[in-house]
């Protein structure tokens, strides 16, 4: 279980990106959070693992206060959290398996990672992960020779090491090929029912929000303006939330 | 200069008012319009061009015209017209719009360059008419001494009294002559009395000069400024008719006192294979026997006093090894300090800003002052020896690569430390796994870079009699050795394009990678025999080149004695207004002298540019033989400093300004048109596409296609290659070629470190802003 609780985050230039959010995840929810751009969904995302910092407010995961967690502790918690972001965010220039391999770096000895060892259990579960994601062949090439969507797979697999019971994924197929978007998100999907891992995914289009999500919160100008089930979005809700100009599009 | 879109509604200004203005100080009223860039620019403008004119006709008279008993410039002319735009512009801009740009820009443009053009005394006719006696050196340039063959001389020699008499003196019997046999065809005669040579038993086919040799003294004949040659024929003959010269009755003739004196044919013929040359054993090395390393003999394998046949490296072997340690240890300095310059690190610390810019200003000071004048400076720390030289370019390399580092710090992508902080790594974790990997490619690469920069420079290291090539070179020519300088501009230029073409393969590999598939994870380096054969002989060239670049670090802690005082008096400069008048105006002379060698090697190289575009001259079979020679020939100029080449132009135009301009026109002809082919290969072929499309014609084509494409990089590239030459012709005059370079190595050799002080600091300031300039006007342009 995962609840936020009057979260507000005000960055130093006096943007509030996020105005008093709460809400709650039940495990094994598969979240949607919609809005426009600059609506507070990286923010809020990035407020759950504290790679940014909020102002005020609680975030409790499994009745721990990750905002109140210590530095030390922080990397308890974090290991237990995967994330994927809409940039994939890999060292391009390092083979795809220390990309992978990385993703165990909150497991594993300090001195150890330095010079790149890492446990031939490691190594195999690596392994096992990229073939789970169709990427067996590619482990020891370089991440820039890969597709955008082949990056993107990398990336879960990344996340997957840190062995998860949250994935947050911040608007991870809005850098894709619609096609490639489905395929992303099924990959999320099957990860979301085999393994029972929740999942707080961020999206755009409102189609893949029916597809996939189990539940959707969506965001305006940083305050929650909608929970609930996916079909109850309606053409009033989406106005609410995009705005009166915006078009429903559907993607492939 | 500026303009501004920030302009308020202009009915809300007082119009007549900006005019007037603009008409007492240029700029004001451009101020007053609120485009505050624009009336800077202008005010600045005209008081540069002010200072100029009055500082031109001062010095050197340039534009005087006298009118009565006035004299004054007719240059002023020109800035009243320019005062007179700016008047214009106010005026235009309170109803919206401007004044032509072109015109505001050309003005002082013309004006400066006319300037220029004088102070740097361009003659482009002494190429032409002085071309006769440089033509030495470029035969020299087809013969290098490199090789040589042996010499068999053949001389034979008669003799022929002076002047006949009555009665006539007893001929010579026929075993009169010396050496090789050979007949005259009278025993006496007189000055233009014809006189036939016959020789027989020489080499077939050779050639022979004819010499005569009086009392004191022997001269070659020549008779109409050529030399009186004989050519032996298939049966060993010669035969051979000349005048007596004139040379033969220079001490007056007495008939009662007849003088006996010779005629001489010399024959010298080369025979055998070529051997390398004394100078090749110089410039690459030879074969000698030497004592045993004190290793052999420890080992027991050599007697002490025993020697043995080994290699002993010539001046390019230093030079390598020396550009080697330089670039080496410049890494291990500049790492460190970059952290220390890269805003988003110091950022994020307290008080790291302050740090920050106190190391941008540390690096950006040490990299404007040049190898040479940091040579001299390291020469009177620890004395002579190719250490002080990579000392030199040491220092200059940790001030480039640190900012170069901390550029290449600064433009991390923050993402994937994103990702790896959340995957729960921790700090050390995140630099291990999403820093250093980022890092470490483009740190290889600048630092490859910078050894194809420090190997030329290297060369150059001339001045510190430190036994580096360059040394070498002028001292060669200075003795009329241009078969040794042609050879030593060969043995330079090609190491230079090796270390060129490996370096460059070599970045391309690090920052592309490695594309093919593996499927396993590569070996550690200690189990591949060939990775493990790469570091040997990593080791092996690291420890030689420690070996020949003598590195003596005691010698650092122990400065000379000279050197406190060298450092105080550095310290408190002199800024007496006398030596600031001559410091300025040399320094001037050098920034024209840049401008001039800039605009000559760019307009040469833009025609040239064309030729060695791959996408214009690369796609047919016929065509890409001139591709490959321009670019041949660009890569070949490319390689070799500016400075060697002033020993050229100092002899073809004579020392001065306009030599130093030329040699610098030439490097600038080769770096700016490889720069200007690569713009015209990055043209975007679908614009051109687009615009042929719409039914244009080709010519149509290139004005609306092409150009607006390959203009503003090739101004760029311009303004770059005058801050670069500016650089560089701040040393120009350590070989003659003028400029400020001179006055600092006269002041320094003279012990006058203050003054020297001075001179250094103007350069700091002078190359300092034109960085900052050219890279502003270079950001607006691309």
């Amino acid at each position: 279980m995962l609840k936020i609780e009057h979260l507000t985050k005000v960055y130093p230039n006096g943007t509030v990106a996020l105005k008093d959010v709460s809400f709650e995840v039940a495990d094994g929810e598969f979240l949607a959070v919609i809005g426009l751009s600059g609506s507070g969904k990286s923010t809020l995302l990035r407020c759950i693992n504290r790679l940014i910092e909020p102002t005020s407010g609680r975030i409790v995961w499994d009745g721990i206060d990750i905002t109140a967690a210590p530095a030390s502790e922080m990397r308890k918690i974090r290991r237990q959290i995967g994330m994927i972001f809409q940039q994939f965010n890999l060292v391009k220039r390092s083979s795809v398996m220390t990309n992978v391999l990385s993703g165990r770096l909150g497991y594993v000895s300090p001195v150890q990672s330095l010079f790149n060892y890492f446990s031939p259990a490691d190594r195999a579960r690596a392994l096992k992960n990229l073939e789970r994601l169709g990427l067996e062949d590619k482990a020891f090439v370089r991440a820039d020779s890969l597709s955008g969507g082949q990056q993107q797979r990398v990336g879960i697999a990344r996340a997957l090491m840190q062995e998860p019971k949250l994935i947050l994924a911040d608007e991870p197929v809005a850098s894709l090929d619609p096609v490639l978007a489905h395929s992303i998100l099924k990959y999320l999907e099957q990860l979301h029912k085999e393994d029972q891992i929740t999942v707080v995914c961020s999206l755009h289009f409102l189609d893949l929000v029916h597809r996939y999500a189990t539940r959707v919160v969506a965001l305006k100008d940083g305050q929650i303006v909608f929970r609930g089930l996916p079909h109850e979005i309606d053409d009033v809700q989406f106005k609410a939330i995009y705005g009166q100009e915006a078009e429903r599009v559907s993607i492939v | 200069m500026n303009s501004s879109s920030t302009t308020l509604p202009s009915s809300a200004k007082n119009a007549p008012l900006a005019s007037v203005l603009s008409l007492f100080i240029p700029g004001a009223g451009q101020v007053y319009l609120r485009s505050h860039g624009r009336g800077v620019a202008i005010f600045t403008t005209t008081l540069v061009l002010a200072f100029l004119i009055n500082w031109a006709l001062d010095n050197f008279r340039i534009g005087r015209v006298a009118a009565g008993g006035v004299t004054t410039s007719w240059l002023w002319g020109g800035l009243a017209l320019f005062w007179a735009w700016n008047v214009f512009d106010a005026h235009r801009r309170t109803r919206g719009g401007t004044a032509s740009n072109a015109l505001g820009l050309a003005l002082p443009a013309l004006m400066i360059y006319f300037i220029a053009w004088q102070v740097t005394d361009v003659n482009l006719d002494r190429l032409v008419t002085r071309f006769e006696d440089t033509k030495i050196i470029f035969r020299a340039l087809i013969h290098p001494d490199l090789f040589e063959r042996e010499e068999v001389s053949q001389i034979g020699g008669f003799p022929l009294w002076l002047p006949c008499t009555t009665p006539p003196q007893s001929p010579f019997p026929p075993g009169a002559g010396s050496g090789y046999p050979l007949r005259l065809d009278k025993s006496c005669a007189k000055v233009g009395d014809p006189l036939t040579i016959r020789g027989e038993g020489y080499i077939p086919g050779t050639v022979g000069y004819v010499h005569w040799v009086d009392v004191k003294d022997e001269i070659q004949v020549r008779e109409g400024g050529q030399a009186v040659t004989v050519v032996v024929g298939e049966d060993g003959r010669f035969e051979k008719t000349l005048k007596v010269p004139a040379f033969a009755g220079r001490e007056g003739l007495d008939p009662n006192n007849p003088v006996q004196q010779v005629v001489e044919v010399r024959f010298t013929q080369e025979v055998g294979a070529p051997q390398p040359s004394e100078n090749f054993g110089d410039l690459i090395g030879k074969i000698a026997q030497k004592p045993p390393p004190d290793l052999l003999v420890q080992l027991g394998l050599f007697h002490e006093n025993a020697t043995m046949p080994s290699f002993v490296p010539g001046k390019i072997f230093e030079t390598i090894a020396l550009g080697l340690m330089a670039t080496l240890f410049s890494i291990l300095f500049a790492v460190p300090l970059s952290f220390f310059a890269a805003h988003n690190i110091m950022s994020r610390i307290p008080g790291g800003m302050l740090v920050y810019y106190a190391m941008r200003t540390f690096l950006n000071v040490v990299r404007s002052i040049d190898t040479l004048i940091w040579g001299l400076i390291v020469i009177v720390w620890i004395g002579l020896g190719p250490f002080a030289g990579m000392l030199a370019l040491g220092i200059h390399s940790v001030a480039a690569l640190g900012k170069l580092y901390s550029e290449e710090i600064e433009h991390i992508d923050p993402g994937p430390i994103e990702a790896v902080t959340a995957t729960g790594a921790n700090l050390i974790q995140v630099i291990r796994y999403a820093v250093i990997p980022q890092i470490v490619p483009p740190f290889l690469a600048y630092t490859l870079l910078r050894w194809e920069i420090n190997m030329p420079s290297a060369t150059i290291v001339v001045f510190l009699p430190g036994g580096v090539i360059g040394f070498f070179v002028v001292e060669t020519i200075r003795k009329g050795g241009y078969e040794q300088y042609a050879a030593a501009l060969w043995v330079v230029a090609v190491v230079i394009m090796l270390v060129d073409y490996v370096s460059a393969r070599w970045r391309e590999r690090i920052l592309v990678g490695e594309t093919r598939v593996r499927t396993e994870l590569p070996r550690p380096f200690y189990k591949s025999p060939r990775a493990l054969a790469y570091v040997i002989l990593a080791l092996a060239v690291f420890v030689y080149s420690w070996e020949l670049t003598g590195i003596d670090l005691k010698k650092l802690l122990d400065p000379g004695p000279t050197f406190m005082r060298l450092v105080g008096d550095f310290i408190e400069i002199d800024l007496s207004p006398d030596l600031l008048d001559t410091v300025t105006r040399q320094m001037l002379i050098t920034i024209f002298q840049a401008l001039i060698a800039t605009t000559l090697g760019g307009a040469v190289a833009l025609p040239f540019s064309f030729l060695a575009a791959r996408n214009l001259t690369g796609r047919s079979r016929l065509l890409i033989w001139i591709y490959y020679l321009t670019r041949g020939m660009f890569n070949f100029l490319r390689s070799i400093e500016a400075l060697l080449y002033s020993a050229i132009f100092v002899f073809w135009v004579g020392i001065g300004a306009f030599a130093g301009a030329l040699a610098l026109a030439v490097t600038t002809f080769a770096l700016i048109g490889k720069l200007f082919s690569e713009a015209i290969e990055n043209i975007d072929p679908g614009s051109v596409e687009a615009v042929t499309a719409t039914g244009a014609t080709r010519l149509q084509t290139i004005v609306y296609a092409i150009l607006p494409q390959i203009i503003p990089p090739f101004t760029s590239y311009a303004i770059y290659q005058w801050d670069i030459n500016i650089r560089i012709a701040t040393i120009i005059g350590f070989a003659g070629g003028g400029g400020i370079g001179l006055l600092f190595y006269t002041y320094f050799n003279q012990l006058q470190y203050h003054k020297a002080g001075t001179v250094v600091a103007m350069i700091v300031i002078v190359i300092t802003l034109m960085d900052f300039a050219s890279a502003r006007i270079r950001e607006r342009l691309v």
